[in-house]
């Protein structure tokens, strides 16, 4: 057996030459080799999820499945395939996570029984456990989806049985597994509807190729850390979630369509590109590429440069992702909603500031429409806001009287059951969203809201904006006002006074309790001064202090 | 029985229906092998049932539901990564396919199949 050689150490063969023999430390390279080669392409395989829920990173899955069965073996110095093999599929058994990972660790599970204690693999030895992986991976379900990880198992033992009646030799057994694999996992769509309605392959598959690969590239000696050149279909390119990437410095996000002048050679294309900058996405489609790439801020044409000196470009995007991401937090609304459970009643408030929103989504509030006095929203965002709210039963807030009748247009224009409770201000609103009974009967829970608004009144404290003479008080351009219900009742020079003035106005020493919610123009030290004023002079009164972040009114004052 | 309300009448999904999604996608799930009577004497929880109905509690809390699963699983797998992706996929499909929430998984594997020993 002149020919034959037993691969140890690193591999000092040409890619020519044959290997007919493997022993325990060549298996320890080759898997290292599998597991670098799943990690460079962990997001390829990440990105092919179709399940919003289940095994939804499957790369990221078999990668840590993978890297536990190498543990077990990192130190080993076993020369003997069987014992080392049975380590490695023992450390995949205890570390499998997720789905694919646990049929991944049946795989190595079956492929370490077939070895059997065995000093060395041949080409029958390996034929008989891939044989062995796949009736393991596929023992472990009652009911085996094709079109996954497990027929792109079994495609790839049929061809080492295959491959291997031609020869005896493991490089080009592994070489046709590769291509079954790969040819398999690109038919998986074929076998499973779901992947194909979502324009991908099966993603436990594609990482079972890549182990695959990883070990075919080692014995060809070629790099397995960089991202594999890899052209998707334009319409599976999923450029969104790259933003969850960006990387210190690299702040630019480019995307260029072109059409290359000759055919475009990826491998080079990859290494080019990873010079400039990372989260390098190529996709194609009836001969047009699109390529996505994050670059600093700065080197942003260099990938144009290049771009153009291979082909015709036809678009060019670019966004600053650093900008955006602090635009995002920026914008992130000051409150959370409470989850609606589905078919529970939904109410929708009209809310003048943030403040208030926050004590109205606190209280149960499903949807948030901003407006008030100065800006009544539009009965279309009225609708807006509850039309894709997960029930039919729909409470509105209006909590304003110019907005009651868009909010009654509303409920005419939907087809759920709609009810708007005429609040005409923010203290209505609030008393009536405390009946709220999320479970309960539609009609009631609108009947004892309609109750609850009649029990409390509202003060607004605001400023003039003319010089009126309106209900018999003299008001001066400039000067606050005070208004009760929303009619005007006294108007003074300072707000304090003029507070202290509505409330007389209103009655309060024979009432229990007043809130305070002051505007966004107004700070909180200048309301405590106030409310002191408040409590000294109505001692019986329980008073309680809100930020409402209203505009333009200082104070909305509700009085129970 | 569950009721979901729209403008022209209401929907009930009764127990049963809910038990067949999940008894099928638990099947579906990689590792279980079959699901045990929920009720059955420690001596007979190894029996795989046929109806859904007998592997599969479930139980309505408000308009959300809980469901309780008894599946033997394959001599070999983790367990602990078999529980957890069936969970996983009986949730995802009660609420995909019915549109009411899932609040609570519960796997209580019964025991395990040894087809073939290591």
């Amino acid at each position: 057996m002149s020919n034959e050689s037993i691969l140890t150490g690193p591999i000092e063969v040409s890619t020519t030459q044959k290997i007919t023999l493997i022993n325990g430390q060549t298996f320890k390279k080759l898997t290292e080799a599998s597991l670098i080669w799943l990690k460079s392409n962990q997001q390829i395989v990440n990105s092919l999820n179709v399940f919003p829920v289940p095994d939804g990173d499957t790369g990221t899955n078999m990668l840590l499945t993978m890297q536990a069965a190498y543990n077990e073996i990192i130190n080993s110095s076993e020369e003997n395939i069987g014992k080392i093999a049975k380590d490695f599929a023992q450390g995949a058994l205890m570390g499998a996570r997720g789905n694919s990972g646990v049929i991944l660790s049946q795989i190595w599970r079956g492929f370490s029984r077939a070895l059997d204690s065995l000093p060395t693999l041949n080409a029958e030895l390996l034929v008989a456990a891939l044989a062995e992986s796949r009736n393991t991976a596929y023992k472990g379900v009652v009911r085996p989806v094709e079109g996954t990880i497990l027929t792109v198992i079994n495609d790839t033992s049929v061809a080492a049985k295959e491959s291997a009646a031609n020869t005896d030799d493991l490089v080009k057994i592994l070489e046709d597994c590769v291509v079954a694999a790969e040819t398999s996992v690109k038919n998986t769509p074929e076998l499973l509807p779901i992947l194909k309605t979502a324009g991908v392959v099966d993603s436990g598959g594609k990482g079972l190729f890549y182990l695959l690969e990883g070990m075919l590239r080692y014995i060809k000696k070629l790099p397995l850390d960089g991202v594999a050149a890899n052209v998707q279909e334009l319409s599976a390119m999923n450029l969104e979630d790259t933003l969850d990437e960006v990387e210190e410095g690299q702040d630019v996000e480019v995307v260029i369509d072109f059409t290359p002048t000759s055919e475009l050679n990826l491998d080079l294309f990859y290494q080019e590109l990873s010079k400039m900058g990372t989260s390098i996405q190529v996709g194609e489609g009836d001969g047009m590429y699109r390529m996505h790439i994050h670059v600093e801020d700065g080197r942003q044409q260099e990938p144009i440069a290049y771009v153009g000196s291979l082909g015709k470009w036809t678009k060019i995007a670019m966004e600053n992702l650093r900008a955006q991401m602090e635009g995002q937090k920026a914008n992130k609304p000051p409150y959370e909603l409470m989850p609606l459970e589905p078919g529970q009643i939904a109410v929708v408030a009209v809310s003048p500031g943030d403040g208030i929103s926050r004590i109205f989504a606190s209280l149960g509030v499903a949807a948030i429409i901003t407006g008030g006095q100065t800006m009544n929203p539009s009965t279309e965002e009225i609708l807006k806001s509850f039309e894709d709210l997960p029930t039919d039963r729909i409470i509105i807030l209006p909590n304003n009287k110019n907005i009651i009748l868009a909010a009654d247009t509303a409920k005419s224009l939907s087809v759920k059951d709609v009810q708007v409770v005429p609040s005409k201000n923010i203290a209505q609103g609030l008393s009536a969203l405390l009946q709220l009974e999320p479970d309960g009967d539609l009609e009631a829970v609108f009947e004892q809201m309609k109750n609850a608004i009649t029990d409390v009144d509202c003060g607004e404290v605001t400023i003039a904006t003319r010089t009126v003479d309106l209900d018999g008080v003299k008001v001066e351009e400039g000067k606050f006002i005070g208004l009760s219900n929303g009619k005007l009742v006294v108007s003074d020079k300072t707000i304090e006074s003029t507070t202290l003035d509505l409330l007389k106005k209103m009655e309060v020493d024979k009432r229990e309790h007043v809130t305070i919610f002051y505007g966004a123009n107004i700070t909180e030290s200048e309301i405590d001064k106030i409310a002191e004023k408040i409590k000294k002079q109505y001692s019986e009164i329980e008073i309680e202090i809100h930020e409402g972040g209203q505009p333009h009114y200082f104070m909305i004052l509700s009085v129970e | 029985m569950s009721t979901v309300n729209n403008p022209l009448g209401s929907i009930y999904i009764s127990h049963r229906a809910i038990a067949s999604i999940a008894y099928h996608s638990a099947l579906e799930s990689y590792g279980v092998v079959g699901l045990a009577a929920k009720n059955l004497a420690e001596g007979l929880s190894q029996v795989l049932v046929r109806d859904p109905v007998l592997g599969v509690e479930v139980e309505f809390e408000n308009s959300a539901v809980s469901i309780d699963l008894y599946p033997i699983v394959e001599y070999g797998v983790r367990i602990k990564s078999v529980a957890s992706s069936v969970s996983q996929n009986v949730k995802y499909r009660i609420e995909k396919d019915t549109g009411l929430v899932v609040d609570r998984v519960d796997v209580h594997i019964r025991g395990l199949r040894i087809s073939n020993s290591d």
